[in-house]
């Protein structure tokens, strides 16, 4: 267990393992049958995404570098197929069925632009350790690489699937201050996205707006949105300390908790395994993501420090959001639980980033 | 390395502070929330809204709503629906198997009730009422629902209520619409229907395991939807519907001055009770019916004008100096053009413009038209609003069409004979309009020379909204022209010899035109548009009958409607 790649991979596999576990455990009692198999699904999603994760494990990391805009222009199409095929069947979507899968892109465009952007920041020289962003005016920190946010994230936001948009900002905001962009900068560019939040406001569909002020409150509004956020946190605050234990969660399994599979699965975990499950299983998080950091810190190659601490960001933002919301902490903005959430799209890109995170780590060790 | 230390310390910090939220909920609340859970115990009620009625000018009621009673059954209270749902069809008198139908239909989420069966008698809920306590795991819940005190009174101005269709969702579900949201369809109900609708509310309330209250959880009020004032006055409605009787065909009564629509009829009408009480039968039969008793014919109707037309041209020669009030030409009973003879309906010897339009000579309009021309024909029937929709507040309104010269000769390649501009003249051939169309086209004349904008609402919830009227436009037609037009208007009604002096014996001065509108194969279609009283018009009359005979038996059912309202004392 000395090597960070070693224990990226055991705590990702725990992690998977007890999201399988709670998946049955939600599942198991409902009458229809492919219900009752959506264990098994996540099972086969989980053995996928391990090959994908040796496979990126595998591939030197520096390749990254040359196929950054390459991948920029592949989540550009990815993005703009899921409009035009949202525009041609009349309503929204965020997936692209591939065969027999429904891939949301979201997912993936997220570490596309971590990768995108750690190429951005840096050089590719592995021996110009000088930074190259501390040259860098407010156009070139700043303003370029929000331009080339802005085509995608519009399309996202049309989608419409805000949670992603706000997180792929958020992952923005945080490479701009990992890659050293000069902290006035960024303090002035936080500062006018505060400003002109309000205004945001205006764009909002209806439900989203809806969401927001039930955050607020959700006992306005019992029956609709404040629903799932009144379940769920009946069903963490019923677990206790201890927990009702596993496959007893009655709040979970009894149909209450909308989404209790995907994004309300830390709840039904939570009521399961009590605090104490809770306990672990955010130690488990912290552990993941402070491997990701370590190895940043003890990469010299500015890509690699980037693209390691980008990985991090995006994985953590991911916990937080997710747990916040289930906690009744942030709105509900249909973010999964990196590898415990049930399906494909989300377990995928993570796990692909993970194998990205252990190839720094190995490769790192030649120069 | 700074800026990685911080972040390292902020994801720390943030983990601790989601542990720390994690133990608030688990620990400090823990109790409050397994007890919730223990007995499963939020209740979810729904609260309906009332959607918005509808009134007429003075505030009369013409559509409500009534309570009625649905039966709920609540899913939570037992493992197997099917003893509850057996037992309830023996009660109710309903098919136990039709039940559990809707109930795997309607079925949400455990805690939410499910509506098995709507809309049950007074007397059975009653019955259910007091099962209650000794069956248990339903409940009876009143819900409004819409009521029209008079039956199939101007339903085609109203509209009829029914679940949202697909092609509406994705329309509207921006604006907060969800499936199986009850939406209007046609008229009122669907045009101001984001006024009337409702936001239901509903409350959770948490229970015990026998399902008795315990204490309020959260609270939505039901919003009820707002009361829409229509320009509608159900006494005209009334007169105007009792009148037109059987025979189908369309009445319009407007404001000259406002465009406020008094009355709308159209004929064949329906009863939009069906569609509330879900009479799958009865609703099939009115999208079956030959007769179309859904189509608003007042508005969607397009039909070929008749002599209506020739006040097109006769404003039209008259403005561009074509002719004046000394042109006179003579009518032999028709009129040689090329090859053909143009028939008209009498022989009116020697007349100017005012005789011809009392008479409406076909002969006088053929010369007239010819010399006019086609191009400046069609110019002037859509300065007059003709072939493009009026606006009229109400939706599937149709535009109806004018042949326009120059577009047929580019697009297609056909050369105008004087042959058809005298059939243009007087309104046969491609011409199309609809009813309301020509009550605008008439109420020009009546407040001489605004085209006014039709529509059949007067406030929302008292509030008045005018400022969101569309505004009149003025005809680019001189006050003489008008004028001229007026006296042959009233020589039609004034003069022994005009084609609607019946209305002459009428207590109130009246102005007008009759149509008579061949269809090839059938009886033509009769039209009549008026105003009155003369000096000071305060209604445009307009009445239609599809394939009704004549414009003679039109204004004999116009003399009706103005005496009745005569004597009504609407007048």
């Amino acid at each position: 267990m000395r090597d960070a790649g070693v224990r990226i991979t055991v705590i990702a596999l725990i992690l998977c393992v007890l999201g399988i576990i709670s998946i049955y455990s939600n599942t198991h009692q409902k009458d229809d049958r492919y219900w009752q198999l959506t264990y098994q699904r996540q099972i086969f999603w989980v053995i996928l995404g391990l090959v994908i994760f040796s496979i990126a494990s595998h591939f030197n990391y520096r390749n990254l570098w040359d196929f950054s805009y390459f991948l920029y222009a592949f989540a550009l199409l990815l993005l703009f197929l899921v409009f035009v095929l949202g525009v041609v069947r009349l309503g929204a979507q965020r997936w692209l069925k591939i065969a027999w899968f429904n891939f949301q892109p979201s997912e993936l465009v997220k570490l596309i632009f971590v990768i995108f952007y750690a190429r951005y920041f840096s050089a590719k020289s592995v021996h110009d350790v000088s930074l190259r962003v501390g040259k860098f005016g407010a156009f070139r920190a700043i303003l370029l690489p929000l331009l080339f946010l802005s085509v995608p994230l519009y399309l996202i936001i049309e989608q419409p699937d805000l949670g992603s948009a706000v997180m792929i900002m958020m992952i923005f905001v945080v490479m701009l201050f990992l890659g050293h962009v000069k902290l006035r900068y960024l303090l002035v560019f936080i500062g006018l996205i505060l400003v002109f939040l309000p205004l945001g406001w205006h764009f909002l569909r209806d439900y989203q707006k809806d969401r927001l002020i039930v955050f607020l409150n959700p006992n306005i509004d019992p029956l609709g949105a404040g629903y799932t956020i009144i379940q769920s946190k009946i069903a963490i605050g019923s677990g206790g300390f201890f927990g009702k234990g596993w496959l007893s969660g009655t709040q979970s399994q009894l149909y209450f908790l909308p989404e209790s599979h995907t994004d309300f699965i830390f709840a039904t975990f939570i009521e399961e395994w009590g605090l104490l499950g809770g306990g672990v299983l955010l130690g488990l998080y912290y552990l993941l993501i402070r491997q990701g950091i370590l190895i940043a810190a003890k990469t010299y190659d500015h890509f690699g420090r980037l693209l390691a601490l980008g990985v991090s960001a995006m994985l953590s933002l991911q916990v937080f959001i997710n747990v916040a919301m289930n906690l009744g902490l942030a709105p509900v903005v249909g973010i999964p639980l990196p590898l415990m959430s049930y399906g494909g799209s989300s377990l995928f890109s993570t796990l692909l980033s993970l194998g990205v995170l252990v190839n720094i780590n190995k490769t790192r060790a030649v120069f | 390395m700074p800026r990685i230390r911080f972040f390292n310390f902020v994801v720390l910090i943030v983990f601790v502070v989601l542990f720390l939220g994690l133990a608030n909920l688990s620990i400090i609340h823990g109790y409050k929330y397994s007890e919730l859970s223990r007995k499963n115990c939020i209740r979810l009620i729904p609260q309906p809204g009332r959607r918005g009625r509808i009134l007429d000018r003075h505030g009369d009621v013409i559509v409500d709503n009534m309570i009625s009673y649905n039966l709920m059954v609540l899913p939570s209270e037992f493992g197997n629906p099917d003893q509850v749902l057996s037992r309830l069809s023996r009660i109710t008198g309903k098919d136990s198997v039709a039940l559990r139908r809707s109930y795997r239909q309607n079925f949400i989420s455990l805690s939410i009730p499910v509506v098995v069966l709507e809309n049950i008698e007074i007397k059975k809920a009653i019955a259910l009422e007091e099962m209650k306590p000794e069956l248990g795991g339903f409940t009876v819940e009143p819900q409004p629902l819409r009521h029209y005190p008079e039956g199939e009174l101007g339903a085609h101005v109203l509209g009829y209520l029914g679940e949202i269709d697909r092609w509406r969702l994705t329309k509207l579900a921006d604006y907060g619409y969800n499936t199986k949201d009850i939406v209007g369809f046609g008229g009122v109900e669907e045009q101001y229907d984001y006024y009337l609708r409702q936001e239901d509310g509903g409350l959770s309330v948490e229970v015990d395991r026998k399902g008795k209250f315990v204490r309020m959880i959260g609270f939505r009020p039901a919003q009820s939807g707002r009361d829409i004032q229509l320009a509608l006055d159900l006494k005209i409605q009334r007169i105007a519907e009792s009148k037109l009787g059987d025979r189908r065909g369309a009445v319009i009564v407007m404001d000259p001055s406002s465009g406020e629509v008094m009355a709308i009829v159209s004929k064949p009408s329906f009863n939009p009770a069906v569609f509330v009480e879900k009479n799958a039968a009865a609703v099939q039969g009115l999208f079956n019916d030959p007769k179309a008793p859904l189509f608003n014919r007042a508005i969607s109707g397009a039909y070929p004008a008749g002599s209506l037309f020739k006040l097109i041209v006769a404003s039209g020669a008259l403005e561009t100096k074509k002719i004046n009030l000394s042109t006179t030409f003579t009518c032999d009973g028709g009129l040689t053009i090329g090859r053909r003879r143009f028939a008209c309906w009498n022989t009116h010897g020697t007349q100017n413009i005012i005789g011809a339009i009392a008479r409406s000579c076909n002969v006088f309009f053929f010369r007239t038209g010819i010399i006019l021309g086609p191009q400046l024909i069609h110019d002037y029937a859509v300065k007059f609003g003709l072939s493009k929709p009026t606006g009229i507040d109400l939706s599937a309104e149709t535009g109806g069409f004018i042949p326009d010269p120059r577009w047929d000769k580019v697009y297609k390649r056909k050369t105008w004979y004087d042959g058809d501009t005298a059939n243009f003249s007087i309104g046969q051939g491609e011409v199309l309009v609809t009813p309301v169309q020509m009550a605008c086209v008439m109420a020009v004349f009546a407040n001489k020379g605004m085209l006014v904008w039709p529509h059949v609402i007067k406030d929302i919830q008292g509030r008045d909204i005018s400022t969101g009227f569309r505004k009149a436009s003025l005809v680019p037609i001189q006050k003489s022209t008008i004028e001229t037009v007026r006296k042959g208007l009233r020589n039609v009604v004034a003069d022994p010899e005009g084609t609607s002096y019946l209305l002459a014996s009428l207590p109130v001065e009246v102005a007008g035109k009759t149509g008579t509108a061949q269809v090839t194969g059938k009886l033509p279609h009769g039209w009549f548009i008026g105003f009155f009283p003369f000096e000071k018009p305060t209604y445009v009359l307009c009445v239609f009958l599809e394939h009704g005979g004549s414009g003679y038996a039109a204004s004999v059912v116009a003399k009706e409607i103005i005496a009745d309202m005569c004597s009504g004392g609407v007048l």
